[in-house]
């Protein structure tokens, strides 16, 4: 039993120091060959079957020991970036990408309502905390808490259009309301036009500003580090909510409704109030990637909620995997991070990630963490 | 309320609009008829039409070749080939592959593809970030009638336009890929049983779209005089409106998709304060109202769900 728990362990700290590896190395050599012990590890584990079964066993035994050793990891990757605070910000960014993931995860994935439009209702939290911080001297806290309302009480307006249509076009209704989104904060006076909202106060909480840098036992952490410890709080409760409500009642009827509806509503499942609920929970956690967004960069505009921001968000759920709630971690934790480590690329970075997307999907369809068929005991 | 000539106005530039959006939106159409589904890069096969036919252009002005009347055929021919090309190409790529799995994949894919070709352009088009100037081609000067302003240039565009759309339609309605294409998109595997090809028909239809996308691009150029590399965004997000307006799947359709979006969008700029800025809220809010009565769009099959 003690071999599972080392082996779950040193596993961990070995991904760990490598990832960090990977993040700080400076030099292509140094990039490629922590890259290349990743892939190398990654394979070993693939297509060695004993060792692979092995780890995967040890995981499902220990996995209250596996989760502790990764939130011990994920509490002290501030402490590993040091040498480089920008890798702080990343990081954090990361962790708004899984909470607004696990929110379009539960409207897509989970109640199969498409959602092109994940921008949008991102930037409505993102401006409510600028309107209602700048505008109306809220302290930032709290606009943070009710910034999120704003996207779910839009989303219950739109929903109309979004309950009577289907597929292709359900997507087109919501890609139009991005493109409307944007307009109007573009042109409207009191969201700044162009220029945005800026000036937006931090974040603190009885006093304690979240831009000061914290100190551990007199090792300085980066800057950002407050909002990375945060958004890891933030990120992880919405994990855990959105897990309980995935294996809840509601989250079985959703998946019901998302295979068949006629026969979801056969077995009494109300199409209308589940993709409502789904679509009111979902925003609620895209909002509120974006109301935090807010307050860490302390402006919003235009370009920060646009059409490509969607692109990414609905690519973060497809190549973690649709439905799989580990695979958004995972997705985010991926996406995000990669073309800043590419950054050195240029102006070759997106076209780079678009070949990647383009490649992941058609290897790889269902995700690098394919959802679980749902087990019951 | 404007004065009566001013709405005409709008509505005779919204058609010119409108033909530009048919164009890419019977893409969209005919490609949702025969793999049932949205090739979302067809935007920017839109745009990669119009930036083509601005490098055949200067390469033929670099030959000696100036007059219209020769340039004009020869750049849509080059770019409707080089277009159809790239359109074939990525069905083969990162459509048919993906086109049985659920079409979160396709749109995902394609999405991705039209960025892969936003920035292509953008990276290996010298000086690619910059608003391109097109040059004026078309006999300039015009007419007014009624109290609206009619271009020559604009006559040409329509002419053009029409000239393509109908050339389309006795593709499809007379030659036997044309039937071949009808059958398909009834009924793939029927279709197949009666000996229809339907990966050449697939291939046939995707250069058909894309070719038109090409024909709109350079017309695009042609009528604002400039192209810039983000213009297949909101091209394709607006032919995708037009397709969907008429119903996916309805050629007809998609082309009084097109023309009616133009003209509401032109009319929109005339009718509320800060029209220029305002039409496409209020273009894309009519499209989201118009689909919850019609769902399905004007003349799209009404579908009939099966348990």
């Amino acid at each position: 039993m003690s071999r599972d728990l080392a082996g779950v362990w040193l596993t961990e700290a070995a991904v760990f120091t490598l990832v960090v590896a990977g993040i700080l190395a400076e030099r292509p050599w140094a990039l490629g060959a922590t890259g290349g012990a990743l892939v190398a590890a990654g394979g070993l584990v693939r297509f060695v079957p004993r060792l692979g079964a092995a780890l995967a066993g040890a995981f499902a035994r220990r996995r209250a020991a596996a989760l502790a050793g990764g939130a011990v990891l994920a509490l002290a990757l501030p402490l590993a970036l040091r040498s480089s605070p920008y890798w702080t910000f990343v990081a954090t960014l990361a962790l708004l990408y899984v909470t607004t993931g696990q929110g379009l995860n539960f409207q897509i994935g989970t109640a199969g309502v498409i959602n092109l439009a994940g921008a949008a209702f991102a930037g409505l939290g993102g401006y409510a905390v600028g309107l209602l911080t700048v505008a109306g001297g809220w302290p930032a806290w709290l606009a943070v808490l009710v910034g999120p309302w704003a996207a779910v009480l839009v989303g219950t307006i739109l929903f109309v259009p979004i309950l009577k249509t289907r597929g292709h076009y359900l997507a087109l209704v919501t890609i139009a309301f991005v493109f409307i989104f944007n307009i109007l904060v573009n042109n409207l006076e009191f969201t700044g036009g162009p220029q945005g909202i800026k000036n937006i106060p931090t974040l603190s909480l009885a006093g304690y500003a979240f831009t000061t840098r914290p100190a551990l036992a007199g090792v300085e952490l980066p800057a950002h580090a407050n909002f990375y410890y945060a958004a890891l709080v933030m990120a992880g409760l919405t994990t855990w909510v959105l897990r309980r409500l995935h294996d809840s009642w509601l989250g079985l009827a959703l998946n019901t409704l998302r295979d068949d509806e006629i026969a979801a509503r056969c077995c009494g499942v109300s199409v209308t109030r589940g993709k409502l609920l789904a679509f009111s929970i979902g925003n609620f956690f895209i909002g509120l990637g974006g109301a935090f967004y807010a307050v860490v960069v302390g402006f919003v505009s235009p370009p920060d909620f646009d059409f490509g921001y969607s692109l990414v968000m609905l690519s973060v759920i497809i190549i973690g995997g649709v439905d799989s709630i580990p695979g958004v971690v995972l997705g985010a934790c991926l996406l995000v991070p990669l073309p800043e480590r590419f950054r050195f690329l240029h102006e070759y970075r997106l076209l780079l990630y678009g070949v990647v997307i383009v490649v992941m999907l058609l290897y790889r369809p269902r995700g690098l963490w394919p959802a679980r068929i749902r087990r019951y005991r | 309320m404007p004065p009566l000539e001013l709405l005409l106005q709008q509505a005779w530039n919204g058609v010119m609009l409108g033909v530009m959006y048919a164009l890419v939106a019977v893409g969209f159409t005919l490609f949702f008829g025969v793999l049932d589904v949205i090739h979302f890069s067809h935007g920017d096969i839109f745009m990669l039409g119009a930036f083509t036919g601005l490098t055949v252009l200067a390469g033929l002005r670099a030959a000696g070749v100036g007059g219209a009347l020769l340039a004009l055929p020869l750049t849509f021919a080059a770019s409707i080939l080089v277009t159809g090309a790239v359109g074939v190409l990525a069905e083969r790529v990162c459509v048919k592959p993906l086109a049985r799995a659920s079409p979160l994949m396709t749109l995902l894919a394609t999405l991705s593809l039209g960025l892969v070709i936003r920035e292509a352009v953008l990276i290996f088009y010298p000086r690619g970030a910059d608003p391109k100037p097109f040059p004026r081609l078309l006999p300039q000067g015009g007419v007014e009638l009624g109290g609206v302003a009619i271009r020559y240039e604009n006559l040409a565009i329509l002419g053009i336009g029409l000239a393509a759309m109908v050339a389309v339609d006795l593709v499809i309605r007379r030659t036997r890929m044309g039937a071949a294409i009808r059958a398909v998109a009834q009924e793939p595997e029927a279709a197949q049983m009666m000996g229809v090809n339907l990966d050449r028909t697939v291939d046939a239809t995707f250069f058909l779209g894309s070719g038109l996308a090409a024909v709109a691009g350079i017309l695009s150029g042609l009528y604002y005089s400039e192209i810039h590399f983000i213009m297949g965004v909101t091209g394709g997000v607006i032919g995708f409106s037009a397709a969907a307006i008429g119903g996916l799947g309805n050629v007809y359709g998609a082309i009084i998709g097109g023309l009616l979006f133009g003209v509401l969008q032109t009319t929109a700029a005339a009718l509320i304060p800060r029209g220029s800025e305002f039409r496409d809220v209020v273009a894309f809010a009519v499209v989201m109202v118009f689909l919850v009565f019609k769902p399905s769009g004007l003349l799209g099959e009404k579908s009939v769900e099966r348990v």
